[in-house]
């Protein structure tokens, strides 16, 4: 055992008792990064990661972020520091400022130790469509399996027990699924909780920061220190913050837990679903009370193609600043256009190029009604649904991913109900811009999988406090690949 | 639903300043009759149109403005250090006329 298998509150009790200190731990950290078989890093931050750790001597007894090494996903902007969206186009571009959460971190004295890879510029659910290739799930050891994506180094990193929690971005559900593959606690907040500054836009009207952690306490203590306005982005919050940590072991007799009949029984796994009744069980023993409810099953099915066409049409506006002229890959030409051309055809990979097309043509004047208008509406109507559920319910509770891991060569129909409705309808909470937390349930052939929680807006306490009864009783805290616990 | 055409998803494409090639449109144009079918699960609802379109799941009402603090713009030489071309201070292109 080392200490970087600890969780975050456990590695501060250890640097408190100087039984191991920042030095030590980034050390370790790089020793495990450099065995790393995932394909899980874009840039290890070798040197600023020791120069920082060698400055802090003595412990804070009350900061428990204090000389904590964590890793971020490539989209985020950390200043001087090589950031690329796992992209081809933005090659060789080093941020001249850092987002506000790596400031509010960095002034906890946490030690950002790498970049870490995700989904080109975070357009995806698989992991493999970086410009380094595939990241592969860290409890495969024949590396055919997919820890999810897009947020997929940021969840392999902590899965491997190289850091202890990782940052990431959820526009679907890019972190909660990757969370549910990996073993993990992934946790995304309500819409504008925490400061979007520095992150690089995908679809900013269901873009969230959030992170994955290895227990629910461990995600309420993170969200304590970077939740908060930020006045460089008008979207943040003004809502009070709150202590997340404080009602974590509150008794939740009473609670009323909400499970959609149409998403569960759109999961096919008989293991997954045997769990769910088990775990419902014990939910009902700790007091809660489980409503089964119904949601129209035609609009469940178009959660996808609303998700597409609206990310797409975002996605298409929000990197036209990606150009080659002031930052990232430049092809050289005979005119500006060309130039323009040549950069952006090279810089982007077909994938991404298809969901600008896809974009472009839904924001046309002649077919936005068809397409990107009608999506917006059928959002609005699933939100109106989802908060009605919510309204007499506090929180809703279903299987956060239809299976385990997948192959990277699994073949989806997607005109199924286990693809348009389980595998995509965790993006309820990114239309309504929910608090949304996944936490690990169970294993089939020594593969995690995980169930996720979701509450109103700015109910993270209360959601907390639900997914930490269930932590308790199933006693899947702290999991690794590497301990395999 | 409309039905489209290779056309005008080039047109989509030369918008948006980028090449993509033959096998790429043919992916491209399947990936949008799937996403047809998908979008006209919505189409058969009849009550879309009373909804209005959500672009954000909360208002985002601004009504103050922030105060009129000097503040530190970023910095020339850094700024620059991510551009290619540059001659005297600025970011230099190549003309925009062929």
């Amino acid at each position: 055992m080392n200490y970087l298998d600890l969780t975050i509150k456990e590695i501060h009790e250890a640097l408190v008792n100087k039984q191991v200190t920042p030095l030590e731990l980034v050390n370790e950290a790089l020793k495990r990064a450099k065995e790393d078989k995932c394909n899980a890093f874009e840039y290890i931050m070798e040197k600023e990661a020791l120069s920082l750790a060698k400055t802090l001597t003595e412990p804070e007894k009350d900061n428990l972020l204090w000389g904590i090494p964590f890793a971020i996903k490539d989209n985020i902007s950390t200043k001087g520091v090589p950031t690329c969206a796992s992209s081809d186009i933005l090659k060789g571009y080093v941020p001249i400022y850092n987002a506000t959460i790596i400031e509010k971190l960095l002034k906890k004295k946490a030690i950002p130790f790498a970049k870490v890879t995700l989904d080109e510029l975070a357009m995806g659910g698989t992991g493999a469509t970086g410009h380094l290739g595939k990241t592969t799930n860290p409890y495969d050891v024949s590396h055919e399996r997919m820890v999810g994506g897009s947020s997929c180094g940021s969840a392999a990193v902590v899965s491997s027990a190289i850091v202890p929690f990782a940052l990431g971005s959820d526009t679907g559900d890019s972190i909660r699924k990757p969370a549910s593959y990996a073993g993990l606690v992934g946790f995304k907040p309500t819409w504008g909780r925490i400061s979007r500054y520095g992150l690089f836009p995908f679809t900013p009207s269901l873009d969230s920061l959030g992170f994955f952690t290895r227990s629910v306490y461990d995600s309420a203590l993170i969200l304590n220190i970077v939740a908060g306005y930020d006045k460089n982005d008008f979207t943040s919050s003004r809502e009070k913050v709150d202590d997340y940590t404080s009602d974590l072991n509150k008794p939740i007799k009473g609670i009323k837990i909400a499970v959609i009949k149409e998403i569960l029984e759109s999961v096919s796994d008989p293991y997954i679903q045997k769990k769910f009744q088990e775990t419902l069980k014990i939910y009902e023993e700790l007091g809660a009370k489980i409503n089964y409810v119904s949601v129209n099953h035609h609009l469940l099915k178009t959660l996808f193609p609303t998700y597409y066409i609206i990310s797409c049409a975002e996605a298409t506006s929000n990197n036209a600043n990606l150009d080659g002229v002031k930052f990232g890959l430049n092809l050289e030409g005979n005119t500006f256009n060309d130039s323009l051309i040549k950069t952006r055809s090279e810089g982007f990979s077909e994938r991404i190029k298809r969901r600008f097309v896809i974009g472009s043509y839904s924001l046309m004047a002649e077919n936005q009604n068809e397409l990107y208008l009608r999506a917006t509406k059928n959002r609005h109507k699933i939100v109106d649904e989802i908060n009605k559920v919510l309204k007499d319910n506090d929180v809703i509770f279903l299987p956060a991913s239809p299976s385990v891991a997948p192959k990277f060569d699994n073949k989806i129909d997607q005109l199924e109900d286990e693809y348009l409705i389980a595998d995509n309808y965790m993006v309820i909470a990114n239309f309504a811009g929910l608090p949304s937390i996944t936490i690990p349930t169970g294993f089939v052939n020594d593969l995690p999988f995980g169930f996720n929680l979701t509450a109103s807006a700015f109910a993270e306490k209360k959601l907390f406090n639900i997914a930490k009864a269930l932590e308790d009783k199933l006693g899947y805290y702290n999991l690794s690949a590497r301990t395999k616990k | 639903m409309k039905t489209v055409d290779l056309k005008k998803l080039q047109t989509a494409a030369n918008r948006l300043c980028f090449d993509m090639s033959e096998e790429e449109y043919q992916t491209l144009l399947n990936e949008f009759r799937t996403i047809t079918k998908q979008m006209e699960l919505i189409a058969e609802d009849k009550t879309i149109d009373q909804y209005e379109p959500m672009i954000y799941p909360f208002p985002c009402v601004i009504n103050d403005l922030r105060d009129d603090e000097p503040i530190n713009p970023s910095n020339r030489d850094e700024i620059l250090k991510n551009a290619q071309n540059k001659l005297a201070g600025q970011i230099k292109v190549k003309k925009v006329n062929g």
